[in-house]
């Protein structure tokens, strides 16, 4: 439940704050957003599952963004940035799509 | 659809899926599952877990459950996922959930202000080659544009040149029709000249000595001349087609209009050359004053600046018109 009003808080806040994006975290961000969605849709998975655990769950959550932003940088000083993100982006889409499908074999059956 | 499971999650699951139906109206009766011996605490109170386990990809790893051997890892009796995760929903919050809160808000936060600042500048994430084509097609658009531009510039400088020319020809029109308008007689004229008066009580002079008097003018110069008869206040601008008569003895018509003496006759020209042209021996003056019929007297005046303005009603030619062959030579 608070989960939920949290989720709907900050994107009410987003679209209520004009905030840009700093200049220096403007690469980092979509990353960070996708790795943070693996988190959560893992977490979610978790709860199905019956083992759900918040603080394996925050852990995991600022860990994996911490590490994809950081894998990111680490490309952008290699001169390999793009590719990194892309690589990046594959395998925590991959991993997403994992724990959603998990998530719905639970919830449908199928 | 893609599937990434591993194989052995897949199977399992497909088989424990039908046995779980039947257990289902136990888990609402008791939370805490006897039959899974694996799964410790209550399946509802999932965040008392106290196991290390990574709920993303390594899960499986981590899962005490021996799910390996023919599919115990979803067991039969542990309520339903959707169950679950309703029960989740709608489980009475507790401290840990509010840093689940936190961090997913700020989740939600970052991906609407991302989705924004893309909404921003869509350049920014496309990619090179769509980035060359949209350059190499701008390019292509100001080379364009540039060609249009120097075009129209061409087109203005025409015309700016043009509106130069046609105002150098208005002005050199009008300047000739105002030099036209002075010989024609039909505007006013300006300048340094005479004025002759001639007292002619007994209407002695004839328009013969009238048109020698102009025609003396005219060979000294006289661009503009005018003649007012004193006696009755009328004036005549003396042009090409002027003539000179009389009538009856006693009356002088100048271009058809009567005149009565004293007549003062208005000349524009070198003041110097117009009265020596009056003033000769047996000239003008010497004719009218040397009639000897009476008291007829010339007087020259030159002024540096005199004004003819009696106007000629110039009168369309009936029958003269521009012979063709003559040409516009302008």
């Amino acid at each position: 439940m608070i989960p939920l009003a949290g989720l709907l808080v900050g994107i009410l806040a987003g679209l209520y704050f004009d905030v840009s994006v700093p200049l220096e975290l403007q690469p980092y961000l979509p990353i960070a957003i996708v790795a943070a969605l693996d988190a959560v849709f893992g977490g979610i998975r978790a709860v199905i599952e019956g083992i759900f655990n918040d603080k394996v769950f925050v852990v995991s959550f600022i860990a994996n963004v911490l590490i994809a932003a950081f894998i990111v940088f680490l490309g952008d000083q290699l001169g390999v940035g793009s590719q990194l993100s892309t690589a990046v982006i594959v395998v925590l889409g991959i991993r997403i799509f994992t724990n959603v499908a998990t998530i719905r074999r639970h919830i449908f059956h199928a | 659809m893609p599937d990434p499971t591993p194989g052995p999650d897949d199977t399992g699951l497909d088989s424990s899926a039908s046995p779980a139906e039947p257990a289902e109206p136990v888990a609402p009766a008791s939370p805490a599952e006897p039959v899974p011996p694996a799964d410790p605490a209550s399946p509802a109170e999932p965040a008392e877990t106290p196991e290390p386990v990574e709920e993303t990809a390594e899960r499986p790893a981590a899962s005490p459950q021996p799910f390996i051997p023919g599919g115990g890892r979803f067991t039969p009796a542990a309520p339903s996922g959707t169950k679950r995760l309703w029960n989740a929903v709608r489980q009475r919050p507790d401290g840990g959930q509010v840093l689940v809160a936190v961090l997913v808000a700020l989740l939600g936060f970052g991906a609407v202000l991302q989705v924004r600042a893309d909404d921003d500048d869509a350049l920014a994430n496309a990619r090179r080659d769509d980035l060359v084509q949209i350059l190499d097609g701008l390019r292509r658009q100001a080379d364009r544009l540039d060609d249009h531009v120097a075009e129209l510039e061409s087109d203005r400088r025409d015309l700016v040149s043009g509106a130069d020319t046609e105002a150098a020809a208005l002005e050199q029109a009008e300047e000739r029709a105002r030099s036209t308008g002075v010989l024609a007689g039909t505007i006013a004229a300006g300048g340094p000249g005479i004025i002759m008066t001639i007292s002619d009580p007994d209407h002695d002079v004839a328009a013969y000595t009238m048109l020698r008097a102009i025609n003396e003018l005219r060979v000294a110069g006289a661009e503009a001349i005018q003649i007012r008869g004193g006696g009755n206040d009328a004036a005549v601008r003396v042009v090409a087609s002027t003539s000179f008569e009389n009538p009856s003895a006693d009356v002088l018509t100048v271009g058809g209009v009567e005149l009565e003496p004293p007549y003062e006759i208005v000349a524009i020209g070198e003041p110097g050359e117009l009265s020596g042209s009056m003033m000769f021996a047996n000239g003008v003056v010497a004719s009218i004053e040397g009639d000897d019929k009476g008291g007829a007297e010339a007087t020259v005046d030159e002024y540096d600046d005199l004004t003819v303005d009696v106007l000629h009603e110039p009168q369309a030619p009936q029958y003269a018109r521009p012979a063709p062959e003559d040409g516009d030579d302008e």
